[in-house]
């Protein structure tokens, strides 16, 4: 391979990843996805994404080169990107035609397939117009190398806005809807029309280009006078409330259970965040305290639960209690929960702890699965006909209501992450995860700590496992895999470590958008893997890393000292 | 007279390897005590004894009037006991003046519910705790005040030195450990180090312990130094007498060197 030039093996790769999308499925899926109604499709999207890329990144020289000619090897990678995909579509078709079909190993490899990737034409103009295309956006990529750092922020920044606008019009649809704006100029079947892309890709533009004349939209607003930073963070919070309060309204009871769901992501991520973000200790079986939260409030609220002699059959006139007495009762126990993971595990560290607590994690769902306990949990079937938090009048059977719900625990709980994160607990706990030892020393009780965040983790944790059962008005094992555990733990690492604003974002990417735009439902863990290999590629530290808080400090003596005071002072200088 | 730090018989192993020997060592209330000793002397095992990294295999220790046997560092440091480490060992994902507030940790008391609450009390502790950790930090002039939101990790390696002390002296402490503070500094830091070593006792009433390699830092800080050798106490007394025991003279040069110097 390393004897090929770098635009041949730039564009086989891209050639190859285009030829995996299809066979996965992706392409087919996505062709059904208009980004401008009529003009051009999701999938054409992702095959013109790919061949970009590997003219860009054939245009920059590699490791052991000095230099490189743009105008040359990016659309070279494009024509061999396209012409491998070409080939790839005669071969198939050729296959198909001796007799071997492709089908019987990979099902995505049909005719629709090819259809798509020779544009409806024959295979071999298909080959050609793929050469084309490669080769057409392989010279585009170069210009957009060769351009200046700005020019290639807007162009990137507009066309990812126009195709990201597109991908949500079902959304924006309701939305509009919901506020009663026309919105048949800009979107049309769950796309863009031509006038609405021309439209957002100018404002995109526009916008992008200001911010990077007036260097950045906070700087920007800073310029108007009596704007102070504390007046943008106020406005910010205050904006960010407006549009949570109202949003369920504008939106339709789909995406406000989404939202919902979401809302459930963020407590159990902010849970997590505690343990693994600020005190390090990698929790592999997170889920635990989600299946305690949930069974906890299945026991103690449902009317079919065995503390009132009730079952699915035959339930009981009305659960052993209230679900706001049974919450802080549910908050104790996964906090004893907590104390019981949290004291075998304080002499492990690591990789050691990593996998005791996902032996922990599976503990909790084989006793729930489990015949011993299957008189009080209720084994596979689990509990059923948890009720809704009573809430006065209100019916929280309503994903809206139960969105607000969530939305106030969520609330608080960011409250709490936030108080906890700056304060002496706070540095305790990062004191512990940079240096255990030294943390120690600095007489920090790390046994102490530990379970401290072992507890404060499962206290947050289960308020998620909690709102999961009485919104699903069930709690059963099939509920708390180790997929749960898995899926919070990415939700933290791709939003950044430590980092609340991060947890959102990242629950919001993880857990919103595949929901939201359901032919990525289908791919969700390509979409995951791809996403966090880019991710820890591209910023290992998050989305939105974890920012120390800068102190405000006031010094004693605020009398300027001098370099040779300050040099009868530190005695020394470098 | 009671000494603040006193050591009798103390010995520490590691399978086969006699690290610490029956050692008795001791350190009184504003003194300074050099350690000295070649490479694997056990100079850094004994610091790690006596700061409740590891617990000794025989002998007793008793610190300002406690029997300090057993006890785990985060107990000691409560004492009033604070170290630095052998290879600078900051927090260094953390602010400058977060390292140094981490050092009043066990001087404070808030916990959750202060933290969730932001009563009075936390509110004046979180005060408290600032103040003490800048004072610390001006203890080195300007070299880490102005500095004070930079990661720990962004500080050039004199600067993390000097954090490491101020860590240790927000933690109240009434004897501080210094595991070779000059290590990888320049004459001038040294000579700056003499100095601030000097003020730490004068000015905040430390007695300190520290081992070194720097010939010139021990012979001009220590009050009495001890010399180590193969895990044992070989001397001890002012430097000159120490740097004058043929049994340290040969401990550094090995013995036939040791003969020939001597015969000379």
């Amino acid at each position: 391979m390393s004897r090929l030039p770098r635009w041949a093996r730039v564009g086989l790769l891209g050639g190859f990843i285009v030829i995996y999308l299809g066979a996965v499925g992706m392409l087919e899926s996505f062709s059904a996805r208009p980004i401008v109604t009529g003009v051009i499709q999701f999938s054409v999207v992702l095959i013109a994404v790919v061949y970009m890329s590997s003219g860009y990144l054939a245009a920059r020289p590699g490791k052991d080169e000095l230099e490189s000619n743009p105008r040359r090897s990016a659309p070279l990678a494009g024509v061999v990107a396209g012409a491998l995909v070409g080939v790839f579509v005669i071969a198939m078709t050729l296959l198909a035609e001796a007799g071997y079909n492709p089908r019987d190993m990979f099902i995505a490899i049909n005719p629709a397939l090819l259809d798509i990737l020779t544009f409806g034409q024959s295979i071999w103009a298909g080959l050609v117009i793929e050469v084309v295309l490669g080769g057409v956006l392989g010279l585009a990529a170069s210009y957009l190398y060769t351009s200046s750092p700005n020019t290639r922020s807007i162009v990137v920044t507009t066309l990812t806005t126009v195709v990201m606008v597109a991908l949500a019009a079902p959304l924006f649809t309701v939305m509009f809807d919901g506020l009663g704006i026309p919105d048949s100029w800009l979107f049309q079947r769950e796309g863009l029309t031509v006038i609405g892309a021309i439209v957002v890709a100018t404002a995109t533009a526009f916008l992008k280009w200001y911010l990077l004349k007036t260097g950045g939209a906070r700087k920007a607003m800073l310029q108007v006078p009596k704007v102070t930073e504390k007046n943008i963070n106020l406005t910010l919070w205050l904006a960010a409330g407006v549009v949570l309060t109202v949003l369920p309204w504008i939106v339709n009871t789909f995406i406000s259970d989404v939202l919902g769901t979401v809302g459930l992501y963020i407590l159990l991520g902010l849970g997590l965040n505690i343990v693994v973000g600020y005190a390090g200790l990698l929790d592999l079986g997170y889920v635990a305290f989600f299946a305690v939260g949930a069974y906890s409030i299945a026991v103690l609220t449902a009317n079919t639960s065995f503390l009132v002699g009730g079952t699915v059959n035959a339930p009981a006139a009305e659960g052993f209690m209230n679900f706001w007495v049974a919450l802080p009762i549910t908050i104790v126990i996964a906090v004893i929960i907590g104390v019981l993971i949290g004291a075998p595990v304080l002499r492990l560290r690591g990789d050691y702890l990593a996998i005791v607590t996902l032996g922990f994690g599976e503990i909790i769902r084989t006793l729930v699965l489990s015949d011993w306990l299957k008189p009080y949990l209720g084994g596979p079937q689990g509990i059923t006909q948890i009720p809704p938090p009573p809430l006065g009048p209100l019916n929280t059977r309503d994903p809206r209501i139960l969105y607000y719900l969530i939305l106030a625990f969520v609330v608080i709980s960011f409250f709490i992450a936030t108080r906890l994160k700056y304060s002496r607990v706070g540095r305790a706990w990062a004191a512990m995860r940079e240096d255990e030892d030294v943390a120690e020393g600095m007489g920090i009780s790390v046994v102490l700590y530990k379970i401290l965040a072992f507890v404060m983790g499962a206290a947050v944790g289960c308020l998620g496992g909690a709102f999961f059962a009485t919104k699903l008005s069930v709690a059963n094992p099939g509920s708390f895999t180790l997929l749960v555990s898995i899926n919070v733990l990415a939700v933290v690492v791709l939003g950044g470590m430590g980092s609340i604003p991060g947890v959102i974002v990242g629950s919001l990417v993880l857990v919103g958008l595949p929901e939201l735009l359901r032919e990525f439902g289908e791919f969700r863990l390509h979409i995951y893997g791809i996403i966090l290999v880019a991710i820890m590629l591209l910023k290992p530290e998050g989305l939105i890393p974890d920012a120390r808080r800068a102190r405000e400090l006031h010094h004693e003596d605020e009398e300027p000292i001098t370099d040779v005071a300050h040099v009868a002072i530190a005695g020394g200088h470098e | 007279m009671s000494h603040l730090l006193e050591l009798e018989g103390v010995s520490k192993s590691f399978g086969g390897v006699h690290a610490v020997v029956d050692v008795d060592f001791h350190a009184d209330p504003g003194e300074i005590v050099g350690v000295i000793g070649p490479n694997g002397a056990g100079k850094t095992t004994l610091f790690n004894v006596v700061t409740g990294f590891y617990s000794p295999d025989a002998g007793s220790m008793t610190f300002d009037g406690h029997n300090i046997s057993g006890l785990k560092p985060n107990a000691l440091t409560r004492l009033g006991m604070a170290r630095t480490f052998q290879a600078v060992r900051l927090f260094d994902n953390m602010t400058v003046i977060e390292n140094a507030m981490v050092g009043r940790h066990t001087r404070t008391s808030a916990g959750v519910w202060g933290a969730l609450s932001h009563n009075k009390k936390t509110v004046q502790e979180e005060q408290d705790i600032t103040r003490e950790a800048t004072r610390a930090l001006s203890f080195f002039g300007n070299r880490l005040v102005g500095r004070e939101n930079e990661l720990a990790s962004d500080l050039a390696y004199a600067d993390r030195r000097r954090l490491e002390i101020a860590r240790a002296m927000v933690t109240g402490p009434k004897l501080l450990l210094l595991d070779e503070p000059a290590a990888g500094m320049n004459p001038a830091e040294k000579d700056g180090l003499i100095e601030q070593i000097g003020r730490l006792r004068d000015e905040r009433g430390y007695s300190i312990v520290l081992i070194e390699h720097d010939m010139p830092v021990i012979k001009s800080v220590s009050d009495r130094v001890v010399a180590l050798d193969h895990g044992e106490k070989i001397a001890e007394g002012t430097y000159d007498e120490v740097a004058s025991n043929p049994q340290v003279i040969e401990a550094y040069l090995g013995k036939a060197a040791a003969a020939k110097e001597t015969s000379l």
